[in-house]
């Protein structure tokens, strides 16, 4: 009995020793270094195909590439445990397989609870949240169109687990369940403007403008729709501005024209001029009427499109692969109603009693203080277009102002704030905004010891090899 | 030997020399031009231009600063020059012009009815934001050709006047009053010389054009600098600009290898060690060129030159003579030394003959990249490992010529080659690893994020996790001395698409500063002829086993 135990206890050993031997073996170290290289060589290639989001979402981030990270990192350890106990010799090989390991548990660290987002600050404007590239869907509701509650928040990747009319997500609300049933990773929107399919007397009204000078020189088509009735939507293109709903008795000086609805069908509408608070001008129109607001460079504002109410919706063109223009948007059904959203939008569902806002949006973090950007330049080359350097300086609490450029960045709060980019007015060419990205790392002094050993291993192994030599020639 | 020494040192005091002072009639190319963000001399900007027009710098013999220069005073005689490089035949049969010519008039392209059809089309591919397929960035070129000639000829392209305020120079169609006219005296001097050339006038006759020419445009020149001298104060950087483009260090740095390299291999395979000492010194006179010219682009730009491809090409290839040396002076196999001046004299070649896809010219850097010091040392030590690499390459391009003369007899030359393979392999190593870290190290300081899966990142590792799969398939034994010569051959195509590859190839990612098209099929059937190599080699192997047994 005794001695049936001695063998099998024999056998698991010998078996647990040929296992760490395979584990431990050169062999599966090459197998599983080639397989590294690989897969993220696929990476690269989806990359260009499609975009770095995507090749995080299918590649780096996949089944795949942690199981292999995995086997790596038993192998590293397991032929850590095979050469014990270690000798002088055996230094460098052990400092840069354990840096190995360090480092990789550090990026770990920083998947986990690191931040990585950016943040898009007006110039002369605060902003305290910041988008990350994780996605949420929100539901609201509101009895009365002023005070919303929070139905749902779902943090979602439509990306890897897209829904299905099989398989929606289901939110439900008091008027009945919203849906989400359809996803598209890209596709090109373009806005539309129709007449809503209920007239209950919540829709706002929309108005498509045609801005025009004699020479063409400025020929400007858009659209302003109402939010609901009553409200005031803008329109600003620089040399002045458009307005969709009440006219104020007195203007702020600036180029500026107020329509508002009328019950004839029509708008009513309100100049006013630079430099002067009173009306320069007021009158009424109708679909397809043109005149001329009288300001200093001569101009017609025509009416093209007149709705008394009206929704937008989207027309979405399916691509293959993503570019600049292009988004990704999701269905929803409320009540036999269906409608897209795209990412960062937000749409309504009406009931009779109802109203209920659902959006698709990045998801915003609080940094539980305000940014404010004072200023904002770019150093341009000398005689070109061609940026040398973008700086922006901000100011945060307990810190008047702190200049960020880049490769300059601020550090505050236990959070880094990197100048990435900024947005210009396309009319002017004028920067509008910077763009910061926001990180937090709390792996990053891991990485860096990590990188640190690695680094030490390799020089000690030609210090060790010089020395081996030297013992031998001796 | 100490004799030839030194007259080889007078020969290179000769060739500096003979760049350093201007010839009588070369005064316009020393004139200072504004361009493209920079102050550059007039001969920089007249090759550039013409380089982008005509894809030379010359045309039909005459050199480029006298064709830029007669665009702009009678551009109506350029109608009909056929001027307008296309390459691309998709563009060509677009326009409907014949594939198998290369140059087209100005008339050809703007008469063409297809042409404001075609452009177009680009336009709104641009707005679609898409990328642009090879098809419309040739298109893209040819527009780019088309608006730089147009401009050149108006007179808006060429900056010549510092402002009195702001920073932009006042090009030829701006200039006013006293400006013109002197302006109008140096194109007056310049025309009697062209004129006096063309009709075949007599030598003095010439000498005193020249010299009128010269007179004009050093008084243009007194007139620019007094319209605000502060930023007029270019001289030393714009004449040693135009030291640099006469002297070519570079093609004198290969001529001086390639001597080198034929020296090595007489001393190797005929036995004759006499001559070693002579290789040396061709190599080092070689070198020192080549430091010279990295340095001079170095001081012109204010920053090291290694921030695109043709730079880091120059780079590398005088990474892998360090290199190279240092193993020789180590094992002295003298092959080490021969695969060091081989293949930079071979890299050089190809980054002096290559100028549309290795573009040599000096540019400003993008905003990410200036002054930072991490940049530097990062960018240095991954390239440099990749000069380790490619004398790995070299040596491994050795290795297997040996096994296809015969593996029995050349054991120990084999033997030798995949040692010093394995060397190179280490020291490469050694720089790839470290220089990645420096690397996120870098992008964690500006960007903020240590590693983001960026491609040209992703392929730099996927190079080193390829030499660490052969360094430990060593280990293991999988990889004996036939092994190792040919993984220094299949794994260099890794350190291939890492720098060349993912630019022209996959054309994405945040590295984008460095990114053009053009080679792509070149660089594939050099990959493909060394795959070949390897495989021809391993079956003359395998035949000779067989034989034995």
């Amino acid at each position: 009995m005794s001695h049936a135990a001695d063998d099998r206890s024999n056998k698991v050993r010998r078996y647990l020793k040929s296992t760490i031997k395979f584990l431990a073996s050169l062999k599966l170290a090459v197998i599983v270094i080639a397989s590294i290289a690989c897969v993220i060589a696929v990476g690269t290639f989806v990359e260009a195909k499609y975009d770095a989001t995507a090749a995080r979402k299918i590649v780096y981030e996949s089944f795949w590439m942690y199981g292999v990270m995995g086997i790596l990192a038993i192998n590293l350890t397991a032929v850590m445990v095979d050469r014990w106990p270690w000798k002088a010799r055996h230094t460098p090989f052990v400092l840069a397989h354990i840096g190995i390991l360090i480092l990789m548990f550090g990026a770990i660290i920083t998947q986990k609870f690191g931040l990585d987002g950016s943040m898009y600050v007006k110039i002369g404007q605060s902003a305290q949240f910041v988008t990350v590239p994780e996605t949420d869907i929100l539901v609201y509701s509101s009895f009365d169109g002023d005070r919303y509650t929070k139905l749902a928040e779902m943090n979602v990747d439509f990306f890897k687990h897209p829904p299905t009319p099989e398989k929606p997500i289901v939110i439900p609300a008091y008027g009945g369940e919203i849906k989400f049933v359809e996803y598209k990773r890209y596709v090109l929107p373009s806005r539309k403007v129709v007449p809503p399919p209920d007239t209950n007397g919540r829709w706002g009204a929309g108005l498509r403008f045609q801005v025009q000078n004699a020479n063409i020189k400025v020929n400007v088509i858009e659209w302003i729709v109402q939010r609901r009735p009553g409200y005031l939507e803008s329109f600003n293109f620089g040399p002045a501005a458009m307005h969709l709903g009440p006219a104020p008795a007195v203007g702020r000086g600036a180029n500026e024209i107020y329509f508002t609805p009328n019950a004839k069908d029509g708008v009513d509408y309100v100049v006013f001029q630079k430099d002067s608070e009173q009306p320069a001008k007021k009158g009424s129109l109708k679909e397809g009427d043109a005149f001329n607001p009288g300001w200093k460079m001569p101009i017609e504002v025509r009416v093209l499109r007149y709705l008394p109410q009206a929704k937008e919706e989207w027309d979405l063109q399916d691509r293959e692969t993503p570019t600049p223009l292009t988004t990704s948007a999701t269905k929803v059904i409320f009540n036999g109603q269906e409608q897209w959203i795209l990412l960062g939008d937000t749409i309504k569902f009406f009931t009779n009693e109802a109203v209920y806002l659902v959006g698709y949006t990045n998801r915003k973090i609080d940094l539980g203080f305000p940014l404010q950007l004072k200023e904002f330049a770019i150093d341009r080359y000398q005689g070109v277009r061609k940026a040398m350097e973008y700086k922006s300086v901000v100011s945060v609490p307990n810190m008047d102002s702190h200049l960020i450029s880049m490769n300059e960045p601020l550090k505050y709060n236990g959070l880094t704030f990197y100048q990435a980019s900024f947005d210009e007015d396309p009319n002017t060419g004028q920067p509008v905004a910077s763009v910061l990205s926001v990180n937090q790392d709390p792996g990053r002094w891991i990485k860096y010891l990590g990188s640190l050993i690695i680094s030490l291993g390799i020089i000690m192994l030609f210090y060790f090899k010089q020395k081996t030599k030297k013992d031998k020639s001796s | 030997m100490r004799r030839l020494q030194v007259i080889l040192v007078l020969l290179l005091s000769l060739l500096v020399y003979k760049g350093a002072f201007a010839a009588a009639g070369d005064q316009l190319r020393y004139l200072p031009v504004q361009n493209a963000g920079r102050i550059k001399p007039y001969d920089s900007f007249a090759k550039e231009m013409l380089e982008i027009v005509y894809g030379k710098s010359t045309f039909e013999g005459r050199a480029a600063p006298e064709i830029i220069f007669t665009w702009m005073l009678s551009p109506t005689a350029w109608e009909d020059k056929k001027i307008f490089e296309v390459r691309n035949h998709e563009v060509l049969k677009a326009l409907q012009l014949p594939v198998d010519q290369r140059y087209f008039s100005g008339k050809e392209i703007f008469s063409n009815e297809h042409f404001q059809m075609v452009l177009q089309e680009l336009q709104a591919k641009r707005e679609s934001k898409e990328k642009l397929t090879p098809y419309f960035q040739a298109l893209q070129r040819l527009e780019n050709q088309l608006v730089i000639f147009r401009e050149i000829a108006a007179g808006n392209m060429l900056q010549l006047i510092p402002p009195q305020e702001g920073t932009a120079w006042l090009s030829v169609a701006q200039f006013q009053g006293g400006q013109q006219q002197a302006f109008s005296d140096m194109t007056k001097a310049f025309v009697d010389h062209i004129g006096g050339i063309a009709q075949g006038v007599p030598a003095s006759q010439q000498e005193q054009t020249a010299k009128a020419l010269d007179e004009a445009v050093l008084k243009f020149r007194e007139m620019a600098k007094a319209n605000n001298p502060e930023l007029y104060n270019n001289d030393t950087k714009v004449n040693l600009e135009v030291f640099y483009n006469n002297f070519h260090p570079f093609r004198w740095a290969y001529i001086l290898y390639m001597l080198a390299s034929v020296t090595i291999l007489v001393v190797w395979t005929m036995n004759k060690p006499g001559l070693m000492k002579l290789g040396w010194v061709f190599a080092g006179c070689g070198f020192a060129l080549h430091t010279f010219g990295f340095v001079i682009r170095m001081y012109l730009m204010d920053r090291a030159p290694v921030t695109n491809m043709y730079e880091t090409v120059v780079w590398m290839s005088w990474g892998a003579v360090v290199f190279s040396a240092i193993l020789e002076i180590i094992y002295k196999y003298r092959f080490i030394f021969f695969a060091g001046t081989l293949g930079g004299m071979v890299a050089l070649i190809v980054a002096d003959s290559a100028p549309a896809v290795l573009d040599p010219t000096l540019q400003p850097l993008e905003a990410v990249l200036r002054s930072n010091y991490w940049l530097t040392v990062h960018v240095m030590t991954i390239t440099i490992s990749y000069a380790a690499f490619f004398l790995a390459f070299v040596l491994g391009d050795i290795g297997l010529v040996y096994y296809i003369k015969g593996e029995e007899k050349n054991q120990d030359k084999i033997k030798a080659i995949a040692n010093s393979v394995y060397r190179a392999m280490q020291i490469g190593v050694a720089f790839l690893a470290p220089g990645i870290i420096l690397g996120g190290i870098w992008a964690d300081y500006s960007w903020g994020r240590f590693w983001g899966w960026d491609p040209k990142e992703t392929w730099a590792l996927i190079a080193l996790l390829g030499y660490l799969a052969v360094l430990h398939g060593r280990l293991g034994g999988w990889f004996r001395n036939f092994g190792m010569i040919a993984a220094g051959v299949v794994t260099f195509s890794l350190v291939i698409m890492a720098w060349y590859g993912v630019n022209f190839v996959l054309g994405a990612g945040l590295h984008s500063y460095g990114f053009g098209a053009g080679g792509v099929e070149y660089v594939a059937a050099f990959v493909a002829a060394h795959f070949l190599l390897v495989i021809y080699a391993s079956l003359v192997r395998k035949k000779s086993t067989e034989l034995v047994r």
